[in-house]
């Protein structure tokens, strides 16, 4: 990079780091792009169309390919070869990672939901975690910049937990399914309604990318650039303004910093020879994901920042947060048999069961302070190495009780949101280092009684719809056997929170780090909160508006 | 004459089925070991009528006490297909094979059993089944070898049931015997009695591993009627005319008319 002359250097390529490098060069930075991992071509290595049948094990995951052959994500998942991570004892957490170009935007679910003023300022009203450094005002015309940028259908609800995008921001929806309109009629007469999905999945055509034409499962990936990943969209849109550079396969390992504790750049190791880089950098942005920015900062020792960099406060790698998890579904007898058609859609919901207990907290009805949602699964689905039913004999009967049940299965995916605790953080583990010598992560976990209750809540609530759809999902597991485990739901943040003191908080609400200004955090660690509605979206606007406001200090000399 | 690693004799060898197989070899290969079977069937003269398990066969032991075979499963050491392997390509064989030619030939035999051929839709074999099941469970990953062990055992008792019983293995019974030892084993409920538990639990994982792979495959995906994965030019049609009617009578059975989501028609 010799003849290269880039004012900020972004590590990682994800949601926030790609976000940051389009905002900047777009603005006429230069910026130099960091990626651990390999380069990545959708365009040419997505497995469009490809039947499951034609994989290895019918596509069926496995510690190779944890969520399927087909998944996109590339030389990750639960383990990264060579680069462990470890949990303290009688904890346990999973560490989803990509290495790749675009990072998990590659597969991730793309739902996009706005946090709202409820969501920015639990503290306030319940007293638990921490207030986010600004109002939903603050924020919302970002989220109308992201979301026509990135493509997102959905509808406004009017719903108390649906924020509204401004007219014109939202794609159309799918029309929703037979399973979807049952569990909504269902769940009405309980009270709860169900809404549209926001998706970042395109339902009409917008810059290169086609829309969607509701075939072929986006977590493979997308080659027709429909369903939102850096890869076919921010990367090539902030390379096409000449002013990004990219080198892949470029492991950070530490911020460096001057005898003033300003930041000069990074090292990085290059994976292909193994050898260490040092680059200079006005501003150095870290994008890596919440506990890998975390990691680098609290590896980035020296004599002036002996806990690690921008550690002032005490609180990188703390306040570390998931979304809760719990699947609960059963065959639903009304189902069975029913007509066939096309019901891939967009491959996930389009609709789903927005969070409905506002005002019920309000009025402390409920005995745990955060809510959740429902994502459905239910479906017509490619036939794949799991059939659902019980089945039982042989020969023409038994085929006949697999197409009969085909269908018919409904499933919940309960996703809340956690309150921060002191038990949930990580440090770095003392003793294991990665291949490339770097000290490695050390999980610490353990749910508080804020999440089991509200997975309790949950399970009798999901209990009494299927009930109103005539299905019988038996006796309920207990909270603690139902609730997946930490990082399992791969939401994790909150590793170095902004804030509006540097007293208690990592960074500003600019992402900027209170104890070094040419220092940033763009990625999901900055997050004060873990409202329940899926990260990326937020990780995405705050990039934006954070980058934009970075730029106006840059061409103002104040960095 | 072959000998394969379980020490039993396969003496027809074209009789056997064959990872390799065009679907017509394989079709040959289950009409000959049909006809071989009815050949005993023909002259007790019950092929298709019910069988008791006295009466299934040329001197049966009656239906067995409790037995299951301790397999002694030298371990996978082969390697997966990595954690970047090529998706557009994928790997053809993974990992080596590790099934007997016997085994095979058994595990074709009760694919078929599962799902034979209707109409114009091929059984199992006839779409290779088999070779995924050999794929399965040779594959150096966690729950594929915990399934090795399940069906490799299931396997293994299928044909010490059937020595025990007829004096031959499972392969070369009659369609009746097999049907006699299928009724016991492939029912897995509650009044399923003890000494078949452990083998229709068993055979239960087999049954679905054998309804996976041949649902996923294009005859298959046909049959159960999966019509997705094909791309379509404008909005997402939603559903049909007919589905929207099947919903309908749906929420008035359930008493939910009044709570449906609007649709836009």
């Amino acid at each position: 990079m010799k003849d290269f002359d880039f004012e900020v250097l972004v590590v990682g390529s994800g949601a926030g780091g790609s976000m940051a490098a389009y905002e900047l060069t777009k603005a006429g930075h230069k910026v130099l792009m960091l990626e651990a991992g390999r380069d990545y071509d959708p365009k040419t290595e997505t497995p469009m169309f490809k039947r499951n049948g034609e994989a290895p094990l019918m596509g069926a995951g496995n510690s190779d390919k944890d969520f399927g052959f087909y998944d996109a994500t590339v030389d990750g998942g639960w383990s990264v070869p060579n680069e462990p991570y470890t949990a303290a004892e009688n904890t346990e957490f999973l560490w989803w990672r990509a290495r790749m170009l675009g990072g998990r935007t590659n597969h991730w679910g793309r739902y996009s939901l706005r946090f709202s003023e409820h969501d920015f300022k639990g503290k306030s009203r319940d007293g638990l975690g921490a207030d986010w450094p600004f109002n939903y005002e603050d924020i919302a015309p970002w989220y109308d910049k992201t979301e026509a940028l990135v493509g997102v259908c959905g509808t406004n609800t009017g719903l108390d937990d649906m924020p509204p995008s401004s007219d014109g921001v939202l794609q159309p929806p799918p029309k929703p399914r037979i399973t979807e309109l049952l569990i909504a009629a269902a769940a009405k007469k309980l009270g709860i309604p169900l809404a549209p999905m926001h998706r970042a999945v395109l339902t009409r055509p917008l810059d290169n990318r086609a829309a969607c034409f509701y075939a072929t499962p986006c977590g493979h990936g997308c080659s027709i650039g429909a369903a939102f990943q850096t890869t076919t969209s921010l990367i090539p849109m902030a390379r096409a303004t000449g002013n990004l550079q990219v080198i892949t396969d470029a492991m950070v390992k530490s911020v460096d910093t001057d005898e003033n504790g300003k930041v000069t750049g990074v090292s990085y190791v290059d994976k292909k020879t193994s050898t260490v880089h040092q680059l200079k950098a006005k501003v150095v942005i870290l994008a890596a994901s919440a506990c890998e920015s975390a990691r680098l900062l609290l590896n980035s020792k020296s004599t002036r920042f002996p806990n690690g960099l921008a550690n002032s406060s005490g609180q990188v790698g703390k306040n570390l947060m998931d979304s809760t998890g719990a699947n609960i579904g059963t065959m639903v007898p009304a189902l069975k048999g029913r007509p066939i058609y096309n019901e891939d859609g967009h491959t996930a919901n389009h609709l789903f069961i927005p969070w409905w207990g506002h005002k019920a907290q309000e009025r402390k009805e409920l005995d745990f302070p955060r809510g959740y949602h429902f994502e459905i699964g239910a479906r017509f689905g490619e036939p794949g190495a799991g059939l659902q039913g019980d089945f039982q004999g042989y020969g023409a009967d038994l085929k006949r009780q697999v197409k009969h049940n085909y269908g018919a299965y409904v499933g919940f995916a309960l996703r809340g949101e956690m309150v921060p605790n002191e038990h949930c953080y990580m440090d770095i583990d003392p003793e294991v280092k990665d291949k490339w010598d770097i000290p490695v992560a050390r999980f610490h976990w353990k749910w508080s009684e804020h999440e089991l209750k509200q997975i309790e809540h949950g399970l009798k609530t999901a209990k009494a719809i299927f009930a109103e759809m005539g299905a019988e999902v038996g006796e309920l597991p207990t909270p603690e056997q139902a609730i997946l485990k930490g990082g399992e739901i791969i939401h994790e943040v909150g590793t170095t929170r902004m804030g509006a003191s540097p007293k208690d908080s990592v960074t500003n609400q600019w992402g900027q780090s209170w104890d070094c200004p040419n220092l940033f955090v763009m990625d999901g660690g900055v997050f004060a909160s873990n409202p329940h509605k899926n990260c990326t979206l937020t990780i995405m606007t705050l990039a934006m508006r954070n980058s934009s406001w970075l730029s106006a200090q840059l061409k103002q000399g104040a960095i | 004459m072959v000998k394969d690693q379980n020490n039993t004799t396969v003496d027809q060898q074209e009789m056997q089925y064959k990872s390799g197989m065009t679907r017509r070899d394989s079709l040959k290969l289950m009409m000959a070991l049909a006809a071989s079977a009815l050949l005993p069937a023909a002259l007790t003269g019950c092929d298709n009528a019910p069988v008791s398990n006295t009466d299934a066969g040329i001197g049966a032991a009656k239906a067995s006490t409790e037995h299951w075979p301790e397999l002694k499963l030298s371990p996978i050491t082969a390697t997966g297909y990595g954690k970047d392997p090529n998706l557009i390509l994928p790997p053809e064989s993974p990992w080596p094979l590790t099934l007997t030619q016997a085994q095979l030939t058994l595990v074709a035999v009760l694919s078929d059993i599962l799902v034979p051929r209707e109409g114009s839709v091929p059984s199992a074999s006839e779409v290779h089944v088999p070779a995924v099941v050999d794929e399965w469970v040779s594959a150096p990953y966690e729950r594929q070898q915990q399934d090795r062990v399940i069906i490799l055992s299931a396997l293994a008792w299928i044909d010490d049931e059937a020595q025990m019983r007829f004096g031959k293995t499972f392969v070369a019974l009659t369609k009746a015997q097999q049907k006699a030892i299928m009724d016991d084993i492939a029912f897995d409920t509650a009044e399923t009695p003890a000494q078949f538990k452990r083998i229709a639990e068993a055979f239960s994982r087999f049954r679905g591993l054998v309804l996976a792979a041949f649902f996923c495959t294009p005859e298959g995906i046909k049959d159960i009627g999966y019509v997705g994965n094909v791309p379509i030019g404008g909005d997402y049609p939603g559903p049909t005319k007919e589905a929207y009617e099947h919903l309908d009578k749906v929420l008035a059975d359930l008493g939910l008319t009044e709570y449906a989501y609007p649709v836009q028609a």
